[in-house]
């Protein structure tokens, strides 16, 4: 393996405190030094002047599609996806067909991303069998085959005694619950969020309350049971309160923010197109100004794009038919510094790479001398979101067409380029 | 080239509102030649069961000129999502012109207008819109006030599940009427109140400040669904019958874009009432529908 040199970059690495304009030497994968003017030797030097130099990027909630639903995206295709927008890693939901519910399932999918080689995939398992909300899942082994996590996402586990059983049982197996928190009940048929806008269109509409009972009553268990619990896509100004009353009351909760609910009011609805159709819904602008805040004074932990790739077809479809979610891992960058512009780069890079490895527990977050050389390398340099050239197979997004300030340029993995300047690591060797 | 279509009323000016009314008085007054939309081929494709609607366009249709040609539903596989833009360019690669459609989901007519190169007619999306229904009213209310400007009309029952109320409110705040929202907070929404409108739930108080009452059709299914608790306690204090009829100021006009439940939103009261102007308002749809076939396909006269 070639050693790096990355020359002359801003380098933020928050869980060492470091923001200084530094060389960064790797070599056999690792991170060998970080100093002045340090000696490239006869390593492959990347000149990251004018750039930031910081540990990867970890996606913690993406939706990779396989197995079972492999014309939406492949593993393959994903980590493509993910190492073209500056992911070293993703932590990947379990609504596959058949749900990750299984020791080999987990073992396939850990196949499957070694077989890729881009990004570190990180299997989120299942809460309950198939993601039916009555039996638990085998906890112990799914963490032995290499889950990092566990969650029901697409839903919330409906019945709280099997959520809390789960939470006791697994309370002392390492992996968070991570809680897609909406009450299906209050839900309904909903396509979009409820408001003014829905009444308007004559759309069924999913109150910003189907969400907050949801994190209040997985809070609620997460305390009870002394699970940690990590509340996915936050979209609603009293979501953010209680996370922080549940802070406030000594629980240990921690959450994560989308792009598109830092970015996007349910006004994306006025052609009845299913574009926008997404879980939790776009809400209003009083909750995403409510929503950056809590990223800004900490609540928020982390950005998580929710990358939910469909095919055209099926994103072309009425709304009650097509299905909920649009692709995120290619244009979240962009997003998150278009959404906070003011945003320190310090949080930035913690918000997408020290907190999600602290909470999923999983390697990476730092640049500490001898870490593996997992790295993304960003700069502000104004580009236009083009969703036909995406290397994920869902081509949706609402963000098709916008331009954004900042974008990553290189990902490296293990010490290697996965993705630099905009190539991914595959055409390169091609 | 997309031409003209009526998906709701917010597709028209104010000015294109009146003079659609206008059109459609004229045809009333004086009968058109059988000849305005000749050799223009007029589908209509119903999704949902609708005799009325149905019928008053296939009335107008004729009655115009058209070639008209009915896909009942259920008939074919149109409509299905994955399908719309081939339904669309089918249609249009036929000779289809106008396309007339109803459909159970709210902006069905609004996708099918994105990949029609023809005029799209709105006839009753989900619980979105139905225009040409608000306009029958508006003309109802313009034969009998001589102007909308001005009046104080009030919606009254299930304003959150009706496309003829949200069509309807678009019509009247362009014309510059009173709009008065009347029912209880699951099937009215404080959330639907916006600039022109004015939320009540006490009905009896508004009854002596009005000149026209639009009564909407109530479905049982909301006593399934825990909207409402029963027929009868609707009733008590939203059903029109022969106490608030009494409390009407003279000269009130009632309506209902029917098909009525007897005994639910209204009594038998309400048919002996000089101001009942059902009829008036069936017999206004099929020269509304003419004169919006006229205006798309014709253009403003
Ligand atoms: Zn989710």
């Amino acid at each position: 393996m070639n050693d790096l040199f990355l020359r002359g970059g801003r380098v933020v690495d928050p869980a060492s405190g470091l923001d200084a304009l530094r060389d960064v030497l790797i070599r056999d994968g690792r991170v060998a030094s970080i100093g002045e003017h340090l000696d490239p030797g006869g390593a492959d030097v990347f000149d990251a002047e004018g750039a930031v130099v910081a540990p990867g990027f970890i996606d913690m909630h993406v939706h990779l599609r396989e197995p079972g639903q492999t014309h939406k995206e492949t593993i393959a295709t994903g980590s493509a996806a993910a190492v073209a927008g500056g992911f070293t890693a993703v932590a990947c939901m379990p609504n596959t067909e058949p749900a990750l519910d299984s020791p080999a399932l987990i073992a396939e999918v850990l196949r499957l991303a070694r077989a890729a080689g881009l990004a570190r995939v990180h299997p989120i398992a299942a809460i309950t069998r198939a993601r039916a909300g009555k039996e638990l899942a085998p906890y112990w082994r799914l963490h032995d085959a290499g889950a990092v996590a566990f969650s029901d996402d697409g839903f919330s586990v409906s019945n709280p005694r099997v959520l809390r059983q789960a939470a006791l049982y697994a309370r002392d197996v390492p992996g968070v619950f991570i809680s897609h928190c909406e009450d299906g009940d209050l839900k309904g048929d909903a396509v979009m969020n409820e408001s003014a806008r829905s009444f308007e269109l004559g759309l069924a509409g999913s109150p910003g309350l189907a969400e907050d009972v949801g994190v209040a009553r997985d809070i609620l268990i997460g305390g009870d049971t002394h699970k940690p619990f990590h509340i996915a896509h936050l979209s609603t100004a009293m979501s953010a309160e209680l996370v922080r009353f549940g802070r406030a009351q000594g629980i240990a909760v921690t959450c994560e923010v989308t792009p598109h609910h830092l970015l996007l009011a349910d006004d994306r609805f006025d052609g009845f197109s299913a574009d926008a159709k997404v879980n939790p819904p776009l809400r209003v602008a009083n909750d995403i100004a409510a929503l950056r805040a809590a990223v800004r004074d900490g609540t928020i932990d982390a950005f998580a794009t929710d990358h939910a790739p469909h095919t055209r077809e099926e994103k072309a479809q009425l709304l009650a038919d097509a299905p909920v979610g649009f692709t995120g891992l290619e244009t979240a960058v962009g997003a998150y510094a278009s959404a906070l512009p003011d945003l320190p780069l310090e949080r930035f890079v913690a918000l997408l790479s020290t907190n999600p490895a602290r909470i999923l527990g999983v390697p990476g977050g730092t640049l500490a001398i001898g870490a593996a050389a997992d790295v993304t390398i960003f700069a502000e340099r104004p580009w236009r979101v083009d969703a036909a050239a995406f290397h994920s197979l869902g081509k949706n997004t609402p963000f098709d067409g916008a331009t954004f300030a900042r974008r990553a340029i290189a990902t490296i993995v293990g010490g290697a380029f996965v993705m630099r300047d905009g190539i991914v690591a595959a055409a390169v060797a091609a | 080239m997309r031409e003209r279509s009526l998906l709701d009323l917010d597709d028209l000016t104010s000015a294109e509102i009146t003079g659609i009314l206008e059109r459609a008085r004229r045809f009333h007054d004086d009968p058109p030649p059988r000849n305005l939309l000749r050799d223009v081929c007029v589908v209509n494709l119903f999704f949902e069961a609708s005799t009325r609607t149905f019928t008053s366009f296939a009335i107008a249709e004729q009655r115009v000129g058209a070639d008209v040609v009915a896909l009942p539903p259920g008939s074919s596989s149109l409509g299905k999502g994955e399908t719309i833009a081939d339904t669309a360019i089918t249609l249009a690669a036929m000779g289809v012109r106008v396309i007339v459609t109803r459909h159970p989901e709210s902006g069905f007519p609004y996708r099918l207008a994105e990949s029609f190169a023809g005029h799209v007619i709105n006839a009753g999306d989900g619980r979105h819109a139905h225009p040409t229904q608000a306009l029958l009213d508006l003309l109802t209310l313009q034969t009998e006030f001589g102007k909308i400007a001005g009046l104080r009309v009030a919606l009254v029952g299930d304003i959150l599940h009706s496309r003829v109320a949200r069509s309807n409110i678009l019509g009247l705040i362009a014309l510059g009427a009173e709009v008065t929202l009347v029912g209880p907070h699951t099937l009215l929404p404080e959330a639907m109140q916006r600039d022109g409108v004015r939320i009540a739930r006490d009905l009896d108080a508004v009854l002596p400040h009005i000149d026209a009452l639009m009564l909407l059709r109530i479905q049982r299914e909301r006593i399934a669904a825990a909207v409402l608790p029963s027929l009868d306690d609707y009733a008590r204090n939203y059903r029109l019958d022969a106490r608030r009829l009494e409390a009407l100021a003279p000269g009130t006009i009632v309506m209902h874009p029917g098909p009525y439940n007897r005994g639910v939103e209204l009594t038998e009261d309400v048919f002996a009432f000089p101001g009942w102007r059902y009829a008036q308002q069936v017999s206004h749809g099929v020269f509304v529908r003419m004169a919006v076939l006229d205006f798309l396909v014709n253009g403003a006269a």
